[in-house]
């Protein structure tokens, strides 16, 4: 079994690709607890509610494809609260709302300590999702396209 | 020939190469003699599901069986309930259909690829198939506020219209993935190894192929030149020049290749779309007319638009209604079966991998068992699709 | 009372400092933890990632090996109930030592060594080619489908680099005209290198290598998407991390071994360390780590080939150049005379 000297050459040229990837200066590795990527304004992310803006229309608790959405009679008003357990951030409830009492914010830092967090009646619900807890202040990137490096990780 | 001689090899569901399903492989040596895919190990009902959901809820739900290809299953459930509906998207929407269902198409190639490397060794271009999978999932959530779940196509439009600067980052993005395709070509598609490994392995014949009912990538790769973007072309595929990649040989390289070219046909395809892209609303005027007008001035800024909340309560007419649209894994039929209520009575999906799960059977035998995860990597076969 | 110099002078002392400090335990065990992170290290960078990274962050998590290690120790140990459990405990163990033992035989330097035999280097080959026999029996003892057919892919692989390894051995045996390691270093001294003389045997030696150590792109018997972990798939704790350490050694032997042939072993030496035998071992094992940088850098560049390729490599590739290289040594050693 000779090989043909085509075959050496494409062996050549693998192995020197390998190399030359050696002494490329570029890493597509987001080391996130680290670095955290400030996500762009319309990123669907977790959802913030208005209280004070709400009608009470169940638009959204209807819509809900996941029966994350359920309307709590809090007082005289049926409110919604949601629960993040079932939420699959389809956003459909925010995009059918009339009066704009739902928003996305670009937050998915999606943790809890208990279960019972996550199931957020309307008063909770309304403060909005809550800030991530890092060990450490984490650095702000932002993900710029690359024509030579694909990604692009900049410092905020 | 004594049933001893035979050895039964149980590949999967919790083995690293198996995927969530289980291999019946019955060995003789290491030839395999016989080979059974045991399929339903992620059947998750979908279609039942689909039965007790509104027509808009439907829209996540179809998503979740082909995860690596969400925008094109969504556009062929949407497609099919827009004929049901009898409304269409304006051409802007369709473009922009277009846009994404491209962009899916690259990123669950690179997936395929990336996984198919991967089952037969090599590390290295699986990382970096996924590392740049994750450019074209950063130019989706762009667009459509998310990573892979996009929901973005709703019944007679899309939800969201182009960022600002969304062209600069594409052709950024176009100019960086064709410099790596080389590299991809250096060390993976050339590599010796590799092509000793796929050559002449896993031959599916053009005529068994049509047989089978073989579709996407796999089918092309055996020698038909089928593609329902071409053969029946929907959203803005009649108006954009794409070839239609072609190769003779049936095996498991010519795959790979075909995948691999495609990629680049996807690419020269996005680039027409943003060329090409007409101005306009990207919802049907029907709709668009039942958003508030304050919401409606406010979405012409921002390019993101609500949803009318007549969404809820979508009652197609009675009838039934059928799509067919070409995913990154090949054709995708959808049939939506409507009693005139908000449910549909009959909801069916038949995935490209289902589809292809067939080809296992047929082409496993005779080979050895190193050549299982080379043909099924191949194949680009992803069970929780097959099983819905 | 054992005074300090007496412990120096035991240490140093040549069976006791081979076995346990140079090539042997201490430093055995310094590469393998180096030399995993490293393999993770150079294909996490063609791979555009980091790689291990944060135990020991300032120098780049390269005690990573070290906490799998005590991962493993503290793992709970699974015997599975079908397996036959006298082999299946001591198979690893053995093939872990046999693995080990060659190491014995290999010296320093010229002056320096635990024992000096006419027949050395046929030692650390023969002792060598003992390990994988416990691998087919931990195939057969773990009673596992996929055990038993990575160990038979084992099996087969032997046939594949065997005698090719042996031949090349034997065409730089013929160049040299000894079989004992020292004089075989001492020769290249005089001469050039091994790898000059004779660059085919030295490729032969190479690939054999590399198929004998389970690299890629021979990774057969381990190969995780066909057959899970080959032959340890049912082992679980520290006799698991034993096994993963077998290719290694073997890998560090058979490298020392080719720094030896080819590459000149300890020469050059700078004069006043002559008799020290820190600075010929230093010498060794850069160029011996060169060699397996080389094995291990491999991983990153392909996929693995299918047994019956291998075979095929092994007997109609390797073999027939092992032949030339025969040939070679030969009419080089005709030619001289």
């Amino acid at each position: 079994m000779i090989p043909k000297p085509s075959t050496i050459k494409r062996h050549l040229e693998a192995i020197i690709t390998g190399l030359k990837y050696i002494f490329v200066k570029n890493r597509l590795t987001l080391r996130y607890p680290e670095m955290v990527q400030l996500l762009s304004e319309n990123y669907r992310g977790m959802i913030k509610y208005y209280m004070d803006r709400c009608i009470s229309c169940t638009l959204c608790a209807r819509i809900c494809p996941a029966d994350a959405i359920k309307m709590y009679t809090v007082g005289e008003n049926k409110l919604p609260g949601i629960n993040y357990m079932r939420c699959i951030f389809c956003g459909f409830c925010v995009d059918i709302c009339p009066k704009e009492a739902l928003e996305f914010t670009n937050i998915h830092d999606l943790a809890y300590y208990t279960r019972e967090e996550q199931i957020q009646k309307p008063i909770e619900f309304s403060k909005g999702p809550p800030k991530p807890i890092f060990k450490k202040e984490p650095m702000k990137i932002v993900v710029k396209l690359d024509k030579s490096r694909g990604l692009k990780y900049e410092r905020t | 020939m004594s049933e001893d001689k035979f050895m039964q090899v149980l590949i999967g569901p919790q083995h690293p190469g198996s995927g969530h399903m289980r291999f019946i492989v019955k060995m003789d040596g290491d030839i395999i003699s016989e080979f059974e895919p045991d399929i339903g190990y992620v059947h998750r009902a979908v279609e039942k599901i689909a039965e007790s959901k509104r027509y808009i809820q439907i829209v996540p739900l179809v998503e979740r069986p082909i995860l690596a290809d969400t925008a094109n299953i969504n556009l062929g459930y949407i497609l099919a309930l827009e004929r049901l509906l009898g409304i269409d998207a304006p051409p802007r929407a369709q473009y922009l259909r277009t846009l994404l269902a491209e962009i899916n198409r690259i990123h669950s190639h690179l997936y395929g690829l990336g996984i198919h490397g991967i089952m037969i060794g090599s590390s290295t271009i699986f990382m970096w198939c996924f590392a740049d999978r994750e450019i074209w999932i950063e130019l989706a959530q762009e667009l459509t506020g998310a990573r892979i779940t996009y929901s973005y196509m709703i019944p007679g439009g899309v939800r969201r219209d182009l960022p600002n600067g969304f062209n600069e980052k594409l052709s950024k993005a176009i100019a960086y993935m064709e410099e790596r395709l080389k590299d991809y070509e250096k060390i993976f598609i050339n590599n010796p190894v590799v092509t000793a490994r796929l050559i002449d392995v896993g031959i599916i014949k053009k005529d068994d192929a049509i047989k089978l009912g073989i579709v996407g990538p796999n089918l092309r790769a055996s020698g038909v030149a089928y593609d329902v973007r071409k053969i029946e072309p929907y959203c803005a595929y009649p108006e954009i020049d794409f070839d239609i990649i072609v190769r003779k040989e049936g095996d498991a390289y010519s795959r790979v290749l075909v995948r691999f070219e495609e990629i680049k046909q996807s690419m020269k395809i996005v680039k027409q779309v943003v060329e090409k892209i007409p101005s306009g609303p990207i919802i049907n005027e029907s709709y668009l007319k039942l958003i508030p007008p304050k919401l409606r001035e406010k979405a012409e800024q921002t390019g993101i638009w609500k949803m009318p909340a007549i969404f809820i309560n979508l009652k197609p007419r009675k009838g039934e209604a059928i799509s067919r649209v070409e995913a990154g894994r090949g054709e995708v039929t959808h049939y939506i079966v409507s009693d005139g209520s908000p449910n549909p009575y009959r909801f069916r999906v038949v995935t490209p991998s289902f589809r292809n799960l067939i080809a296992f059977k047929y082409t496993m035998p005779g080979h050895r068992l190193a050549d299982i995860p080379a043909i099924y990597g191949s194949l680009d076969y992803f069970p929780p699709s097959a099983d819905r | 009372m054992i005074s300090l110099d007496q412990i120096i002078r035991l240490i140093f002392f040549p069976p006791i400092f081979i076995t346990i400090v140079f090539p042997g335990l201490i430093a055995l065990l310094i590469v393998i933890v180096f030399l995993i992170w490293l393999e993770r290290k150079i294909a996490a960078k063609v791979q555009l990632r980091y790689g291990p990274l944060y135990i020991l962050k300032p120098l780049g998590g390269v005690i990573q090996t070290v906490a799998d290690l005590l991962r493993y120790l503290f793992a709970e140990v699974i015997i599975p109930r079908r397996a036959d459990k006298f082999s299946f405990i001591m198979a690893p163990i053995l093939s872990f030592g046999f693995a080990f033992i060659p190491i014995v035989a290999l010296p320093i330097s010229s002056k320096y060594f635990a024992f000096k035999s006419d027949l050395s280097l046929l030692v650390v080959l023969a002792l060598l080619t003992i390990a994988p026999i416990f691998i087919l029996i931990i195939g057969w003892a773990s009673d596992n489908k996929f055990s038993f057919i990575g160990s038979l892919r084992e099996g087969y692989m032997i046939m594949a680099y065997e005698v090719p390894l042996f031949l090349s051995v034997l065409a730089m045996a013929i160049l040299y005209n000894t079989l004992d390691i020292i004089e075989i270093v001492e020769t290249q001294s005089k001469w050039v290198w091994g790898i000059l003389l004779n660059p085919i045997a030295a490729f032969v030696f190479l690939i054999c290598t590399f198929m004998m150590t389970a690299r890629f792109p021979f990774e057969i018997s381990e190969a995780e998407q066909e057959i899970v972990m080959g032959p340890f798939t049912e082992y679980t704790g520290i006799i698991f991390g034993l096994c993963m350490s077998y290719s290694y050694i073997k890998l560090y032997i058979l490298s020392l071994l080719f720094a030896y042939l080819f590459l000149g072993g300890w020469y050059p030496i700078v004069w006043p360390f002559t008799l020290n035998p820190i600075m010929p071992g230093i010498i060794t094992l850069i160029k011996g780590l060169i060699v397996m940088i080389i094995g291990i850098f491999l991983r990153s560049v392909y996929p693995r080939f299918r047994v019956d390729q291998t075979l095929r490599i092994g007997w109609e590739g390797m073999f027939v150049l092992s032949i030339v290289a025969l040939i070679l040594s030969f009419s080089l050693v005709i030619l001289v005379k």
